[in-house]
């Protein structure tokens, strides 16, 4: 016979207060793990469709020189720029110190050329990178493979009679990455045509990227070192543009560790999707957090309400126990293990029923449907929560019941 | 104070008188004053005043007295359970009330045993685990206490009925396990607060019996009665009247 003897027998004795207090801190903790989970995942979830918007890093020439556009960007026309950057900048980017934070490189090289008489932004890119960059971009046809095949922007399709439209109208389904889709019927167009000139020389056209109302659409895009042979600027680049990975990613750092490594660029961060995408995550974590909190509070209310009840209840028997020399510390220890013990499997059991809802709440807040991974970072987190609530809120009871003075607590009844 | 048995022993008893009177000092009241403070509505309530009286080793005292003249209130103070507003409760020297809080419940586990008029046997423990409840928190391993449990429990005759948990036991035999939980940690001495109070004539006298048995066998008991059958088992009775001893 033990303190945790008695203090066990009598959790068995009253089962149903014990139950009633687990599933209690149960609920608390289920529903602070449930939107905990729920918060992380769309934070995951939102940082990652960020992530896919393509580049928040931008390296530019130092230059006055006269610009050409590019997504509202300004870039440095060749023929006026005289800090050029070059194929080895595109690698430096890789030597900072935050290089693992950043998920893709993508140099290009622009420039006019002379397409079947019309004069067309021709931009040298490394398709590999630039397909993985920009994910939101449907290709009719397939990726280039080879030195001269080419991706065509729609409205230069259009223009050049390269596609026609086509019928039925199906929407582009939604896989997402750059990828091509060979299936034609996807598009709202089919291609009619796949061979141009470009700058005199015949060229391949393997895909048309579908429109996007972005810069694209009015672009011609060509391995880079065959751009750079046809515009006679062998090793230049225009810009290179830099994705980081923006889950709490240090953009400023980054920013400043690219400035550092090429101090003839112009680095700039696209902020604004960066700060977007902050302000949204910390005001699902915020609401996530105090929603949490409420329901806790009210967990620990409620532990509190019952625990007093339980003293009162049990006055006569921590009487008598204080009459037979327990002492206080004793009294204190005995209703502690008993609390731990409820908290413990309030604990677990609101682990489990918050990892669950948050698995079936998951697919009406996001995309993505998480797997039941185990944390246990989490699973202790919401354990060691479950026992301070438990024993926070108890304690003032316990207390109490401590100080009671036997020969009232026996003749209380 | 009345010496209920002197009587009784007379002048056979000269050696065993001297041995009692040697150990006189086991337990000592001096001046004994209890005031309940206002409380509410309620005023304040003088319950003692100048209580004195001392019991020795192995004495067996009944304390008498009508309802409400501070019987249960002075067997409280010293079962070192009520502090009284004047005056000190001596034990084997011990100042009782000298002591802090928790060394005065070692006191308590260490030198009494209590057994209460409704028992308050804990209704989820078993009578093996009520009598081992004093135990609890003293260092024996787990066997010695459950060795000692059995003693005491063949002791009031309930060695059959480790198991059973108190609702299954009659009222004599809930009597005799609290008995049993009372001397389980071997206390010197035991206080009583009307142990047959809740028994009818029969397991009364069950209860009595067990007391006199442990009486007999060296135990001092202090126990408060109405019952002048039980009284009139006891060495000694003091009678109260009005928080005095008359």
């Amino acid at each position: 016979m033990r303190i945790s003897t008695i203090a066990f027998a009598n959790l068995k004795r009253r089962k149903g207060k014990a139950i009633f207090l687990a599933i209690g801190i149960a609920i608390g903790i289920g529903t602070a793990v449930a939107l905990l989970s729920l918060s992380g995942s769309i934070k995951e979830e939102i940082g990652s469709q960020l992530d896919r918007f393509g580049a928040n890093i931008v390296v530019v020439p130092q230059s006055n020189s006269l610009s050409l556009d590019y997504g509202g960007l300004s870039v440095s026309s060749v023929s006026f720029d005289v800090k050029q950057l070059k194929n080895e900048d595109a690698n430096s980017v890789l030597d900072i110190p935050f290089r693992n934070r950043i998920s893709n490189v993508s140099p290009k090289l622009l420039g006019a050329v002379g397409v079947e008489g019309r004069e067309v932004l021709l931009v040298g890119v490394d398709f590999n990178s630039e397909l993985t960059l920009k994910r939101w971009w449907h290709v009719a046809g397939r990726n280039p493979e080879g030195e001269q095949e080419l991706l065509v922007g729609y409205e230069v399709a259009r223009a050049l009679s390269l596609i026609e439209p086509s019928a039925p109208v199906v929407e582009p389904h939604v896989s997402h990455g750059g990828t091509h889709d060979s299936s034609e019927d996807q598009f709202q167009f089919k291609i009619v045509r796949d061979r141009i000139k470009l700058a005199d020389k015949d060229h391949q056209v393997a895909g048309v990227i579908s429109q996007t109302g972005g810069p694209e659409d009015r672009m011609i895009f060509g391995s880079l070192p065959h751009v750079q042979a046809l515009l006679n600027k062998p090793g230049q680049l225009s810009l290179i543009e830099v994705s980081a990975l923006c889950k709490d990613c240090p953009i400023e750092d980054i920013v400043a560790q690219i400035s550092a490594r090429m101090p003839d660029a112009k680095v700039s961060a696209i902020q604004q999707s960066v700060r977007a995408r902050s302000e949204t995550v910390e005001r699902l974590t915020r609401f996530s957090a105090v929603v949490a909190a409420v329901v806790l509070g009210i967990g620990a209310l409620m532990i509190f309400t019952t625990m007093m009840g339980s003293v009162i209840e049990r006055t006569k028997e921590i009487g008598v126990l204080r009459a037979i020399g327990f002492r206080r510390a004793h009294i204190i220890k005995g209703l502690m293990i008993e609390v731990a013990a409820i908290s413990l499997v309030g604990g677990l059991l609101g682990w489990a029923a918050g990892l669950l809802a948050s698995w079936v709440a998951l697919p009406y807040f996001a995309e993505t449907r998480i797997g039941f991974e185990f944390q246990p970072l989490l699973a202790i987190a919401a354990i060691a929560a479950g026992l301070v609530i438990g024993t926070i809120s108890s304690f003032y009871p316990i207390v109490r019941a401590s100080r009671l003075d036997p020969s009232e607590a026996v003749r209380y009844v | 104070m009345v010496r209920h048995s002197a009587a009784r022993i007379g002048s056979a008893c000269v050696a065993s008188c001297a041995l009692r009177r040697n150990s006189m000092s086991f337990v000592k009241i001096e001046g004994i004053g209890k005031v309940y403070e206002a409380n509410g509505d309620s005023p304040a309530v003088r319950v003692l005043s100048d209580v004195n009286a001392e019991i020795a080793e192995g004495e067996f005292v009944c304390l008498m007295g009508p309802s409400g003249s501070g019987k249960s209130t002075l067997l409280t103070i010293v079962g070192a359970m009520n502090h009284p507003t004047e005056g000190r409760v001596l034990v084997d020297d011990i100042d009782v009330y000298g002591l802090e809080d928790e060394r005065r419940a070692d006191f308590r586990r260490e030198y009494l045993g209590f057994v209460f008029q409704q028992h308050h046997l804990l209704p989820y423990l078993n009578a093996l685990e009520n009598a081992m409840l004093p135990l609890a928190t003293t260092q024996l391993s787990t066997r010695e206490k459950r060795e000692r449990a059995v003693s005491v429990l063949e002791k009031v005759g309930l060695a059959d009925k480790g198991s059973r948990l108190p609702n299954q036991l009659s009222g004599g035999e809930q009597g005799r396990l609290a008995i049993a939980r009372a001397i389980v940690n071997e206390p010197p001495l035991i206080l009583a607060d009307e142990p047959t109070g809740s028994l009818d004539t029969k397991t009364g006298h069950e209860v009595m019996e067990v007391f006199m048995k442990l009486n007999r066998q060296g135990q001092t008991v202090f126990m408060v009665t109405h019952n002048p059958e039980n009284s009139a088992l006891a060495h000694r009775i003091i009678n109260i009247v009005d928080g005095r001893v008359a």
